[in-house]
């Protein structure tokens, strides 16, 4: 039982409380796109009220009122042209045996235990015929804020965007235009199940002839696509090409047959939007252009709907927000709101792959110095297996003496602080080229782990061939060792500053760290002896090595020799071969390197709520075109209505302010 | 500004705050030409100096290096040179003259320099027991000095093949007919002689088998103060190495004629190695090794070098 306060018109705005009884509620799901409800009057009479997407409800609709059913159709283009989601009302009053008889399947469909879902629409669709129209409802649904800018920077990364929405085409271009991705210049190619020729064969109403119609009508308008393409990339300067394609039309299109045709085509255009697209359609082309194209692909998403679709890529993200927390529960990254994304690409996704490659980098580099030093004391052993180090050296070197710096650099480093990578996004393209971690720069520096490490046995083993000291005596096979294991260690770390690209306190500190560290450690392993000794330990080796001149002459030799090579390489290659990141580096050295705050938010909390709201009306974008994304920058729903009619109302300023100032809901999906 | 707002600048700058929102104050180098530049011509102008002044101390530094090992085998015996040495009945004495070519203050140093000698071999370096040249007679751990370890079924000490090839050539040096008192005191590491060969440990069953490998120890000695054997087992990392033998504490002047008396008793000729006798002084940076000094003057010129060609080629290119 609900109740409903009417105020009718004869009753001159008197408002009462009626009662109306719910018998059966036939719910929303996005494969029938509709839902209903059945109710009883207080007068006995029983009416069934439908609402849902307009195709799905001028289908049932009955004859008679064709006249109504023309104009609202009008007025719903009128609406999709204008950005707004559109729905539709009808209902159909149902004579009670009719509805008692329907009545007995819908329990029974309700209560079975297999194919529920199935059974409950095919009931549905027993009841929900002959409707007659009521009107149509439009909605606006305000895109986030930012998100045409985000939308432009990350094309200008390199990344192509694709739309796909579940809304109307018209809609849907209009979103794309808001959000820059469609603009007048560009080429478009429309491949919709709406025109007049389908809707002829739709009207005759025989399922297979309707099929194959629109098959045939989808492959002639993708070869005739792809045909006319490659004319547009002859010139550079030539305009760019979109594609915009339906929901059914994908159906037909998605097929293997066809799917390459698709790929093809869409993969030439620098944007595609896909409107009236089921979430399992979502997925599928999410996965076509995973698999077909090869290319990474990452979905973003906010509501039930859209979760096959971040599931199926290869990175999925869901926005958390009004709709709920179903995308963000299916996805691997939650953002709060959709600019974010762009933070996350340019800003941490970029930092991630240069951490990364250099953590990666360093790691092979480090061990294998270490370790083509023992490789070439095996020449001077009679390839007996001697080891040069000590087991404990050997077994401690990645864990305590070289491990922690490479955890820091991994975890701070920033070629270009975060305001500069979002000013710069074509450096994202260097990720996507894989420039940092190819087999040159794996060839390169192995070249100069080989030399170190030449550099760490000849030199050490050379020099210590006679005395050690004035006193005459000689040095064993462990005091040369030690030598070139703490020339290996103090080099090794020492390298890493070098390859840094922003040195944070942390970083003095674990380099020193773990030099002392080393010292530390020597000092209290060669200063005890203990049962558990093995042969030949290195009692009291670094004492005697420490109070020689010999040990400083070459700590201070042997790093240097080694890093000049890898230094050379350095000032030459950012000098004359320079990566892009560098440049960037080179020309906002001198900017003022402050504690980089969000700027935009420190300055709105300093406004007061006047200077708020001019900036924000400053901040609305003229009418320029048709398509100029009206109704997501429109100020007041009043207004449009009214030059509707021809009338014209001036927007009311606290609406201006309260929109440009509120963060809502949806966006396009 | 509020309370609130004051607030949430403290959090702002906290370090925490800092650490998680990755705004840690960095310096951020960009090494530009200049840098390049400086920093080697530095490292030229630091370098340059010490290699000389190591060179310095290098090229002040006198050796005499002599080798004997051919030139002590009396002509019948040339042919098979094995089997001269180890045969017992024929003597090993054996003499050789040579002059001071510079002026060489006290203390000289004499060391014996032996070639192709792996004692870095694995398994010659792990066949020793210091627990046993620690503490004598002990059971555990002995395994190690495999197959020199019990002979007749007696342990020997001090075991292991290192021990067991320990070099026995001795010197004796004439001067003017006097003869030159060489000193065999302290010739090891001091912690060595005081922390890992025991005071009370004695040689016991030492080159008693067949095969005698090299020296004999007397078994009244005890073992921290065997110094020719301490310094025998400081095994060294090449295979050309050479060993303090002793001192002499007297001048040599220029041209004075030098005669040394030695017993060739030392086996080097089965597996070709050479043996050396080597007189050298000693400078603070030790004995007579020019690597360092020249390395260090390599190290420096090249890099001023580079610097002066890196400038030269950025002033070429003119890039911004």
């Amino acid at each position: 039982m609900i109740y409903v306060r009417e105020s009718h018109v004869e009753k001159m705005g008197k408002t009462q409380d009626v009662s109306y009884e719910i018998l059966n509620v036939l719910e929303f799901n996005s494969t029938r796109k509709r839902q209903s409800v059945v109710c009883r009057y207080p007068d006995g009479r029983l009416v069934l009220y439908c609402k849902g997407a307009d195709t799905v409800i001028y289908e049932r609709l009955g004859t008679g009122n064709d006249d109504l059913n023309k104009v609202t159709r009008v007025h719903l283009e009128q609406f999709g042209s204008a950005g707004l989601r559109t729905l539709c009302l009808a209902y159909r009053d149902l004579a009670p045996d009719l509805y008692e008889s329907w009545n007995e399947k819908f329990i029974t469909a309700k209560s079975s235990l297999r194919d529920r879902e199935k059974r409950l629409d095919e009931v549905a669709e027993l009841i929900e015929k002959e409707l007659i129209l009521i009107g149509a409802t439009a909605i606006e649904d305000k895109l986030q804020e930012g998100v045409p800018n985000c939308i432009q920077t990350l094309s200008r990364a390199g990344i192509k965007i694709w739309v796909l929405t579940g809304d109307k085409i018209e809609t849907a271009i209009n979103i794309a235009y808001a959000c820059n991705l469609l603009n007048n210049e560009m080429k478009q190619f429309i491949i919709s199940s709406e025109t007049d020729a389908i809707r002829e064969v739709e009207e005759r109403g025989d399922q297979t002839e309707i099929a194959r119609f629109m098959k045939e009508e989808v492959k002639k308008q993708l070869k005739q696509f792809l045909d006319e393409a490659p004319q547009y990339f002859c010139s550079p300067s030539g305009p760019k090409l979109a594609l915009v394609i339906d929901g059914k039309c994908l159906m037909y299109a998605l097929e293997p047959s066809l799917r390459i045709m698709l790929l093809t085509l869409s993969l030439n255009c620098s944007s595609v939007v896909c409107c009236r697209v089921s979430p399992l359609q979502k997925a599928q082309v999410t996965s076509l252009v995973k698999k077909g194209a090869r290319k990474i692909t990452l979905s973003i998403g906010d509501g039930a709907n859209d979760v096959s679709m971040i599931q199926a890529a290869h990175i999925g993200i869901g926005i958390s927000g009004l709709e709920g927390m179903q995308a963000v529960m299916a996805s691997d990254f939650a953002i709060a709101q959709f600019r974010f994304l762009e933070d996350l690409l340019l800003v941490h996704g970029r930092w991630s792959y240069i951490r990364l490659c250099k953590v990666v980098m360093y790691f092979f580099y480090k061990n294998l110095a270490f370790t083509l030093t023992q490789f070439w004391f095996t020449f001077g052993t009679g390839f007996s297996g001697q080891r040069f180090y000590d087991d404990w050296f050997q077994s401690l070197y990645n864990v305590i003496f070289t491990a922690l710096p490479v955890v820091i650099v991994g975890l701070f480093d920033q070629d270009i602080s975060s305001s500069l990578s979002k000013k710069y996004p074509e450096l994202y393209k260097e990720g996507v080229r894989n420039m940092f971690f190819n087999r040159r720069i794996v060839a390169i520096w192995a070249c100069f782990a080989v030399y170190q490490s030449l550099v760490f046995f000849y030199f050490v083993s050379l020099s210590s061939s006679t005395s050690r000291d004035s006193d005459g005596k000689m040095f064993g096979l462990w005091d040369v060792s030690t030598m070139a294991f703490t020339c290996v260690v103090v080099t090794v770390n020492l390298r890493l500053l070098m390859m840094c690209n922003s040195i944070t306190r942390w970083h003095y500190i674990s380099v020193g760290g773990s030099i002392i560290v080393w010292f530390v450690f020597i000092f209290v392993y060669s200063g005890i002896m203990t049962r558990f000794d093995r042969n030949d330990n290195m009692f009291w080796v670094i004492y005697v090595l420490m109070s020689t001149s010999y040990f400083y002459v070459t700590l201070l030799l042997v790093p240097v020799a080694a890093l000049l090579g890898d230094f050379l390489y350095l000032g030459v290659q950012r000098w004359f071969f320079p990566y892009d990141y560098q440049i960037v580096q080179e020309s906002h050295k001198d900017d003022a390197d402050s504690i980089n705050t969000p700027d935009s938010e420190e300055t709105k909390e300093h406004l007061t709520p006047d200077e708020a709201r001019s900036n924000a009306i400053s901040q609305l974008p003229k009418e320029v075109s048709k398509h100029s994304g009206f109704a997501f920058d429109s100020p007041g729903y009043e207004s449009f209505f009214a030059t509707q009619f021809g009338k014209y109302v001036p927007p009311k300023a606290w609406d201006v302010a309260r929109r440009a100032s509120m963060k809502s809901k949806s966006k396009p999906k | 500004m509020t309370d609130t707002d004051r607030g949430t600048q403290r959090d702002r700058d906290s370090a925490f705050y800092l650490f998680t929102q990755q705004n840690l104050p960095a310096c951020k180098p960009v090494l530009t030409p200049e840098w390049v530049f400086m920093t080697f011509l530095f490292i030229g102008f630091i370098f340059i100096p010490v290699g000389l002044v190591t060179l310095r101390a290098s090229h002040s530094v006198v050796e005499i290096v002599e080798r004997y090992d051919i030139g002590c085998v009396p002509e019948p015996f040339r042919i098979n040179k094995v089997s001269y040495i180890q045969d017992d009945s024929i003597p090993k004495n054996c003499s050789l003259s040579f002059k001071v070519p510079k002026y060489m203050k006290a203390p000289i140093y004499i060391y014996y320099q032996l070639d192709n000698y792996y004692q870095n071999h694995r398994r010659y370096v792990k066949s020793r027991s210091d627990k046993q040249l620690l503490h004598g007679q002990n059971q555990h751990g002995i395994s190690s000095c495999q197959p020199v370890e019990v002979n007749n079924d007696r342990p020997i000490i001090p075991c292991g093949l290192i021990a067991w090839s320990l070099f026995n050539d001795t010197f004796t040096f004439i001067r003017n007919r006097a003869e030159l008192k060489v000193n065999r005191k302290n010739i090891a590491w001091k912690s060595d002689r005081e922390h890992k060969f025991g005071k009370n440990v004695y040689p016991f069953n030492f080159q008693n088998g067949t095969l005698i490998g090299g020296g004999k120890l007397n078994p009244r000695i005890p073992l921290s103060d065997q110094e020719d054997l301490i310094v025998w087992m400081r095994t060294s990392a090449l295979p050309s190495f050479r060993k303090l033998y002793g001192r002499i504490e007297k001048d040599l002047d220029v041209d004075d004629v030098v005669v040394v008396h030695l017993m060739n008793n030392y086996n080097t000729y089965s597996f070709g190695g050479k043996k050396k006798l080597v007189l050298s002084t000693t400078s603070w940076l030790g004995g007579k090794n020019d690597f360092l000094g020249l390395a260090y003057v390599f190290i420096g010129s090249s890099s001023v070098t580079i610097a002066v060609v890196f400038t030269l080629l950025h002033l070429l290119s003119q890039r911004h």
